[in-house]
């Protein structure tokens, strides 16, 4: 029998720390280099040179264009004097013989675009005749659909029935997609050019690993803070200070959601928070629907104001470059009042349930509810406490000592594990690593739509209906993310508007405000509210409760969540317009 | 003494089956234990990252339901046991069935809203549960 070998809980805590400090090393380089970039070519001696081309290329959405081949011809010669690739920045370099040439021309070819030739002037082939560098204007290439283009868009098309018919694991459904872009790649490519999307090396790049480590690093602080009860207990003080009034248990509810969503993230808070709501309704007499809807829907609105309060805040703002400060500034006073709509369209709505609330539990059921609503672990809510409102520190100040998110949750993570000493073992298992890799997997996805131009197509399309008219762009981003929200999981329609948005706020005049990615925020986390399979705070919710035995169903949720959305999202626009 | 098993969720919907065991129970001098199965597959659903101890929560509010659950019996004079499982309703069933020696199961039956099988399918469920366990299987 072969002999297992198992690390003592000492050395895990040590090798997950070591790999946590890893992690921290590397996107403290990302973020800032700490060693030097070495240059990709050495300069030229001081012998005879000839002269040099630059340039670089775009797509029609002003998008650089990497990996093209950019080939140098002369005199109508059938063979490259010289090649280059396209970098990340869409530049190209070609550094050409010495040489008398009459004539020069640059073919520049690209996988899902139209080959280009380009017929250099003859005052431009003088000057790389007489060893002089040139910088050609910026070339836009010509998008052409491949059967490239149909793989990568059916498929991440499969990916989002898969999850939404709940046929696979929304994981492997992700990974099914990654597999079979890169799949096609591979063998297709081989067989024909068009069937080639991209390489590993390419694909990986369109991982935003600050996503990654940031929700990575947020998980072990979440899963300590809430191993002590602190949720519970806030809903059983809830329960407490209204003494029995309804309307006021709900209200506080509501906000106690809110401000935890937009603190940890909303998924989190109604796992937590929905259970202890169940018992604090039953105890009341009341349907638990009546407060736990009112619960989801705050969840939804309050999560929007932080970056890290909503995983689709999470990928805007690391895709635009928005920090904590940013959606606390900009977004915060329109969650406000946002929520205080929705508590009183809530309160209105639920009236005559909250008015008939029914004999209550016994005694000893009350009691139970006091036990259930403890604090289990005051130390450790101490030290976990501490280290949380440190990290929101740094949160807030980050902008201004250049420190990422990602890697103040690191650093928060890190310290949990040192100083609250928790269980390394447990630690281990509360990272959810098949999120982690349903989000590499679904960047990967995104990051091929990319690649073929279907994301291209979007914005232009846009684009054109906007018109270049910022009014019109806000109100279609808001809506449409909001109509869309409803019935698309928001992360990952989140993920596929990002280069959307991101070309909109690049071309319409006023969107360097970045009012548009605001809008894409309240648009996807607001309209989520609006049907039972918007957002992911729902469906969990759901779910608990209908293992209490008190099914949400589809129509009844809608009922609710569609005119609460209407409200939101009304002030969340009027908000950006008064803002911005 | 035989023992009655009778599946439960919680809920208005359910009182008229955990009443009708408790009756059961007390005309057929059995014992009674209430059944929860804290069941988290639903989380597959959604994309979003999932940190908490959900199952432990779950067993926490399957505990609470099945206090009550107890308290209403006691009111009518029985003295019931709950039993809460993590994992599949069906397999659970099983091997609760096997481990505690019940010689009856009672189901639930489909309250409108808070079904999770209509009736053809809990028939059908009931009839293969019969045959795994031998069990006498009623739903109420």
């Amino acid at each position: 029998m072969r002999k297992r070998l198992v690390a003592s809980p000492t050395m895990q805590r040590w090798l997950l720390l070591i790999i946590l400090g890893l992690a921290l090393v590397l996107e403290l380089s990302v973020s800032r280099p700490l060693w030097p970039v070495l240059a990709q070519e050495t300069a030229a001696g001081p012998a005879e040179r000839g002269g040099s081309l630059e340039g670089r290329l775009l797509d029609p959405q002003g998008e650089p264009i990497h990996g093209a081949d950019v080939a140098a011809l002369a005199d109508g010669g059938d063979e490259p004097l010289v090649h280059a690739e396209s970098q990340n920045d869409g530049s190209y370099l070609l550094d050409l013989p010495p040489g008398e040439f009459d004539s020069l021309i640059i073919e520049i070819s690209r996988p899902h675009f139209y080959p280009t030739e380009l017929h250099l002037e003859d005052s431009t082939v003088a000057q790389i005749t007489a060893g002089e560098a040139a910088r050609l204007p910026d070339l836009e290439l010509t998008r052409r659909l491949t059967p490239g283009f149909w793989v990568a868009t059916l498929s991440f098309v499969l990916v989002l029935v898969l999850i939404a018919l709940e046929r696979l694991h929304k994981t492997t459904a992700a990974l099914l997609g990654v597999a079979l872009v890169l799949g096609f790649s591979f063998v297709g490519g081989a067989i024909n050019p068009d069937f080639f999307i991209f390489d590993f090396e390419r694909a990986l790049e369109y991982v935003d690993f600050d996503v990654i480590f940031l929700v990575m690093g947020m998980m072990i602080v979440i899963a300590v803070i809430e191993e002590t009860g602190i949720f519970q207990w806030l809903a059983y003080q809830a329960y407490r200070l209204s003494r029995g009034k309804v309307w006021l248990l709900v209200t506080i509810l509501m906000i106690i959601t809110s401000v935890a969503s937009a603190l940890l993230d909303n998924v989190t808070t109604m796992l937590l928070m929905a259970p202890i709501t169940i018992q604090i309704a039953l105890t009341l007499g009341i349907n638990p629907l009546s407060v736990l809807i009112p619960e989801v829907l705050a969840s939804n609105v309050g999560g929007i104001s932080t970056l890290i309060g909503t995983p689709t805040n999470i990928l805007i703002g690391s895709y635009a470059g928005l920090g904590f400060n940013d959606f606390l500034i900009n977004l915060t006073p329109g969650v406000v009042l946002a929520l205080v709509a929705l508590i009183l369209f809530v309160l209105l709505h639920y009236r005559k349930t909250y008015a008939a609330a029914g004999k209550g539990l016994s005694d000893a059921m009350r009691e139970r509810l006091r036990e259930s609503g403890r604090i289990t672990q005051p130390e450790k809510l101490r030290k976990a406490g501490l280290i949380f409102v440190v990290m929101l520190v740094f949160f807030i100040i980050g902008d201004t000592i250049h420190l990422v998110p990602a890697v103040t949750a690191l650093l928060g993570a890190v310290a949990m594990l040192l100083w609250v000493s928790t269980d390394i073992e447990e630690m281990l298992k509360v990272v959810d690593w098949t999120t982690l890799m349903f989000f590499i997997a679904l960047f990967i996805s995104v990051g091929a739509l990319q690649e073929v131009g279907l994301i291209s197509f979007i914005a232009a399309g846009i684009g054109s209906l906007v018109g270049g008219n910022l009014t019109v762009a806000i109100l279609v981003l808001v809506w449409s993310a909001a109509l869309l929200s409803g019935v698309i999981d928001n992360i990952p329609f989140a993920a596929t508007m990002l280069p959307v948005v991101g070309f909109l706020t690049r071309t319409v005049p006023g969107a360097e405000s970045h009012v548009l990615w605001y809008g894409l925020s309240i648009g996807a986390a607001m309209g989520g509210n609006s049907t039972l399979i918007g957002s992911s705070p729902n469906l969990v919710t759901a779910g608990i409760s209908e293992r209490a035995g008190f099914r949400i169903s589809y129509l009844e949720f809608l009922k609710v969540g569609l005119p609460a959305t209407v409200i939101t999202v009304v002030i969340g626009t009027i908000w950006l317009f008064i803002r911005f | 003494m035989s023992k009655i098993l009778c599946a439960t969720r919680g809920g208005e919907g359910s009182h008229p089956t955990q009443d009708g065991a408790v009756a059961l129970a007390k005309e057929r001098g059995d014992e009674l234990v209430f059944f929860v199965v804290v069941d988290i597959s639903f989380l597959n659903q959604t994309a979003a990252p999932l940190v908490v101890d959900v199952e432990a929560r779950l067993e926490k509010m399957g505990r609470f339901q099945l206090a009550m659950a107890q308290e209403r019996a006691a009111d009518q004079g029985l003295e019931a046991q709950a039993v809460v499982r993590r994992g599949h309703l069906r397999a659970e069933l099983v091997a609760a069935v096997k481990e505690l020696g019940a010689d009856t199961i009672v189901l639930g039956r489909p309250q409108d809203r808070e079904a999770i099988f209509d009736d053809k399918a809990l028939a059908a469920f009931a009839k293969g549960l019969q045959a795994v366990t031998g069990a006498e299987v009623l739903i109420l």
